[in-house]
């Protein structure tokens, strides 16, 4: 029986500041998460991934990973976590994804008994299944899972998906701004598939003892982060990018309701609001992921992370050693600054400087802040048992939020965008039952990869 | 009935709000009330479009706005195609499209494809993760102007400099320019695989294939 999020775990805003979570995790080698301080979470890009010969990129997962530890240990790095994310082409390979898997951890046992370094290894497994080919066919769904359980049992500490569930609907009406399509694809399609595989991917994760962690809308949020660009930038409106974002917190809630734990995964920048929903830590990223993508949140990103990472670098060589190197040091002194705050009783100080030196400049960081996000939070639990209604109320709340902010600089094409969403907002039926078939039927005709029957619908 | 001046002003009017059903039915009152088709497609879809271009300049409209008109402008094109016997609308160039093997990110290639619709191409959309052979076979398929490629990897982008071989040991290469675009490109990289051409976004991307055949 799936859990539901009627309250809020936090109290108030106030309960949102990193390094610190209502239900704290301890996994890993010694690691703790979400108990009083931030932990530096590191993802790197193999180059020979696109060779996708098993012994190179298993050479150099190990290098990565000898290179890390050799820097955490020069610069005293307390704790750290990994995060191997395996490619759809990888993650089609399940005996590649455990003996890649089993290395690392040895590496990272070896490596901790000598520096004592807490650690701690996150397995990310692609969601390789492609609507666009061969619809959600059973063969790729069943090596995905085969890969989950390579993992499992062979060293990962937690696992994580980023799923597509609902990806090709989402893409066509998120280019064309179809706030009904994106409600679909966020609080309809999505959610059922991801009840799917979460039931799973728990399974298997309580069969092995390790961490269900998560699951983020990068595909949904982040592919409307990217579309909105940086200031000025007129692609989508960032209102639209927001509430995109505020609606696929109820998506990844889904998650957690068929039984993940967190640490939630970072590149879900919908974590702040999960995070007050659920207590769970919550991985996140921000300017130390400048190495993969640009955007305008990456202080606010941090207000209320329990693990900080850099999203994603390319192994090469940088003056200072290999980039993973480069950024593991970032990671760790920004990780030290909020630490050296917690410990000083600071960490509110330092956390509403993170939120106010981002908060008004876009919408998109507007809807990360802890007051937005937790009324944000608010709002989708009073609708807990319905992902429709709730994802609808999410997206309101948070355009209501931007609409009415004085701090908020808005363009003209913005606001006159935010009140076009407003209309678009109460034209949509109110119950679920009104709004699939004719959704169903609309996006069938206009979507040629999207398959009803995927989703049982 | 409304007069056909006046369907036609309503189909400039509700083309620019983005309002499809609005459109189509200004498009019927104009030809009820005798507007030839071929000046519903001129005074009333080209200037609606020409209106919402002009927006986008001047950053009243987001790109994706421009979109949506374009698609609109299209139906009802096509919905008056019947009345127009005789009449070829001429497309401005045709253009294959796709992303390259390995990768299935077609958000950016997808909004390419969709100004080149709306700039007047005919746009053969081969999808995502395509294969070198798929852009050599329809190159000889299709006979296009342009080839446009795109990637978002950095380990994905290489295979357009592979797609480029193809097209040379096929004969084919000098018979179409080349545009390749995606976040991790640059027009150094572009002209070091030997595309003709680099897009930074979909609308820079557009305006160089228009030049190319305009010439």
């Amino acid at each position: 029986m799936p859990l539901k999020f009627s309250g809020m775990a936090t109290l108030s805003p106030s309960d949102l500041v990193f390094g610190t979570s209502k239900r704290p995790l301890s996994y890993g080698i010694g690691l703790k998460i979400g108990s009083g301080h931030v932990v530096p979470e590191l993802k790197y890009f193999t180059k020979s991934a696109s060779q996708g010969r098993t012994e190179d990129i298993k050479n150099e997962v190990v290098q990565i990973t000898t290179d890390v530890l050799q820097r955490a240990s020069e610069l005293g790095v307390p704790s750290l976590q990994l995060d191997t994310e395996f490619t759809f082409v990888e993650t089609s390979r399940p005996t590649m994804v455990g003996e890649i898997t089993s290395a690392q951890k040895a590496l990272l046992e070896k490596g901790c008994r000598e520096s004592g370094i807490s650690a701690g290894l996150r397995t990310t497994i692609a969601d390789m299944r492609d609507p666009r080919r061969d619809g959600f066919d059973p063969d790729s769904r069943a090596r995905m899972m085969e890969s989950f359980e390579a993992a499992a049992s062979n060293g990962a500490d937690v696992l994580s998906i980023e799923s597509e569930g609902g990806k090709d609907v989402f893409n066509h009406a998120v280019v064309r701004q179809d706030l009904a399509g994106v409600v679909f694809a966020l609080g309809v399609l999505a959610p059922i598939d991801m009840a799917r595989l979460w039931k799973d991917i728990v399974g298997i994760a309580t069969r092995a003892g390790v961490i269900p962690g998560g699951d983020t809308a990068c595909a949904f949020g982040n592919t409307a982060l990217r579309l909105a660009g940086g200031v000025g930038q007129m692609t989508i409106s960032h209102i639209f990018a927001a509430v995109v974002r505020a609606m696929s917190a109820s998506r990844s809630l889904v998650a957690y309701e068929e039984g993940a734990t967190g640490p939630g995964k970072d590149c879900g920048y919908e974590n702040v609001i999960l995070k007050a929903i659920t207590g769970f830590p919550m991985s996140m990223e921000g300017k130390t992921s400048a190495s993969a993508h640009s955007s305008l949140v990456g202080n606010v990103s941090a207000a209320a992370c329990d693990l900080w990472s850099n999203e994603q670098v390319q192994n090469d060589r940088m003056f200072s050693g290999s980039a993973p190197q480069a950024f593991l040091e970032m990671l760790h002194y920004d990780t030290k600054l909020m630490n050296q705050a917690q410990k000083d009783g600071k960490a509110l100080v330092l956390r509403d400087l993170l939120v106010n030196s981002d908060k008004f400049s876009d919408p998109q960081a507007f809807v990360l802040s802890p007051d937005v996000a937790w009324s944000i939070g608010e709002s989708t639990v009073t609708e807990s048992d319905d992902q429709y209604r709730r994802t609808v109320k999410a997206g309101q709340k948070a355009l209501d939020l931007i609409l009415a902010s004085e701090g908020l600089a808005l363009s003209e094409s913005e606001r006159r965008f935010g009140l076009r969403l407003r209309r678009a907002f109460s034209s949509l039926p109110g119950e679920l039952d009104d709004f699939v078939p004719k959704m169903t039927s609309t996006y069938r005709a206009k979507v040629a990869s999207f398959r009803p029957k995927d989703y049982g619908l | 009935m409304p007069s056909g001046e006046t369907a036609l002003k309503e189909l400039r009017d509700k083309l620019v709000a983005l309002d499809f059903d609005g459109s189509r039915k200004a498009a019927q009152d104009a030809l009820a009330a005798g507007v030839p088709p071929q000046k519903i497609v001129s005074d009333g879809i080209a200037e609606g479009m020409n209106i919402v271009g002009k927006k986008f300049e001047l950053s009243e409209y987001f790109l994706s706005e421009l979109i949506v008109a374009g698609e609109i402008a299209k139906e009802i094109t096509q919905l008056l195609q019947p009345y127009m016997k005789g009449v070829e609308i001429k497309k401005r160039g045709k253009v294959v499209v796709g992303t390259v093997r390995g990768d299935l990110h077609d958000i950016g290639k997808n909004i390419v494809a969709m100004m080149l619709e709306t700039a007047g191409f005919e746009v053969i959309d081969l999808g995502s993760d395509v294969p070198a052979e798929a852009f050599v076979e329809a190159t000889k398929k299709h006979n296009p102007d342009i080839i446009g490629m795109s990637a978002l990897l950095t380990v994905t982008m290489t295979e357009m400099a592979n797609v480029i071989e193809q097209l040379k040991k096929s004969g084919l290469r000098n018979k179409v320019k080349v545009i390749v675009g995606g976040a991790p490109l640059t027009e150094e990289y572009a002209k070091s695989i030997g595309a003709d051409a680099f897009g930074r976004d979909a609308v820079q991307g557009t305006e160089i294939c228009k030049s190319w055949v305009t010439k």
